[in-house]
């Protein structure tokens, strides 16, 4: 019992606070339980595809081709692949999380899962609505300082995480 | 979202029958492997989205969108940043709210630094973060990407 509320915390945390939540206003933590579960139903199908792709991620990609592609081998390209991940992707950010790991531990450089973490902040498909709402001026100096910052920012969380052994 | 999520699962599922022929138990690994990873996360990821509910709910990035005001500098682009961490939301709802934010006279430079913020950052979902990548990655990850949010705005500042 006690191992499993260590490793659920989390969980059980937030049951917790939704039980409060419950007895002191019921109706906003009915609101706040129905926003939650809009939510996730609306990305429902994407974490399912994108737990798919972990597993494929383990059994059919060999490790040496990660480490090409996006570890120290792979050099500048790597590091453009994360941009390009990074502004492409849709979803919330987390729910790619597991994914990321999975690439890390396989052989991606910690600069390439930061970068992609980085870039997210860019929508390439949403500049037409960003042009929109806030101005040409705005969203193209926007995207290209995300861009040129995403890079160093990587390198920086890369040169940390391997200073020291992981916590 | 949903559609894009329903063309994302259709590519990955066509991958699955695309393989099945070539190696059928290396297959049904790959399903082991992808059930076992998401039920492991299954109970944070859960918990994460009741978290944001429940912000959605009682700390709404309207509200906190509101501590931006008028100001200009340095210290909005501090303000901006905090806010921006603490707020969770969709990435397409940060543009209607930048907007009216606009028209109510923030400073632009801290408006980018609200949005980078929402996006790149989150104390919600970092015990999640710590938990997937661990927490050295996590608390770094997030507190360079504060400053980086800061610099986006400063450099944005300096170009408009």
């Amino acid at each position: 019992m006690m191992n499993l509320l260590r490793a659920q915390w989390l969980f059980a945390a937030t049951f917790l606070l939704y039980g409060l939540t419950f007895l002191i206003t019921p109706e906003r933590a009915e609101k706040a339980l129905s926003s939650a579960a809009i939510t996730f139903s609306s990305v429902l199908l994407l974490i399912i595809a994108v737990f798919g792709l972990v597993g494929l991620l383990q059994t059919w990609i060999r490790r040496e081709f990660i480490v090409s592609m996006l570890g120290r081998e792979g050099g500048i390209k790597s590091l453009m692949i994360g941009v390009l991940c990074g502004t492409l992707l849709i979803g919330p950010a987390y729910i790619i999380f597991p994914l990321l790991m999975e690439i890390q531990k396989r052989g991606a450089r910690w600069a390439v899962i930061t970068i992609v973490l980085t870039s997210y902040t860019i929508k390439l498909q949403m500049i037409p609505i960003e042009v929109e709402f806030l101005g040409w001026p705005f969203a193209l100096g926007r995207a290209l300082i995300t861009i040129a910052l995403a890079i160093p920012t990587g390198l920086l969380v890369e040169a940390i995480m391997e200073k020291k052994p992981k916590l | 979202m949903i559609s894009v999520g329903l063309i994302y699962l259709v590519i990955i599922i066509g991958c699955y029958i695309f393989l099945w022929p070539v190696d059928k138990d290396k297959v049904l690994q790959s399903l082991r492997l992808s059930w076992q990873s998401l039920f492991k996360l299954l109970p944070f990821l859960i918990a994460i989205f009741g978290l944001v509910g429940l912000f959605q709910e009682f700390i709404p990035p309207e509200l906190i969108a509101r501590f931006l005001g008028k100001s200009s500098g340095l210290g909005s682009l501090l303000i901006s940043a905090f806010a921006g961490a603490i707020s969770i939301g969709p990435p397409l709802a940060a543009y209607p709210l930048a907007e009216t934010l606009l028209n109510a006279g923030a400073w632009p430079p801290a408006i980018a630094t609200f949005i980078f913020s929402w996006i790149a950052i989150g104390i919600i979902t970092l015990p999640f973060e710590a938990t997937t990548f661990g927490v050295r990655f996590a608390l770094f990850r997030n507190g360079i990407s504060f400053i980086t949010a800061i610099l986006s705005g400063f450099i944005l500042g300096l170009l408009l």
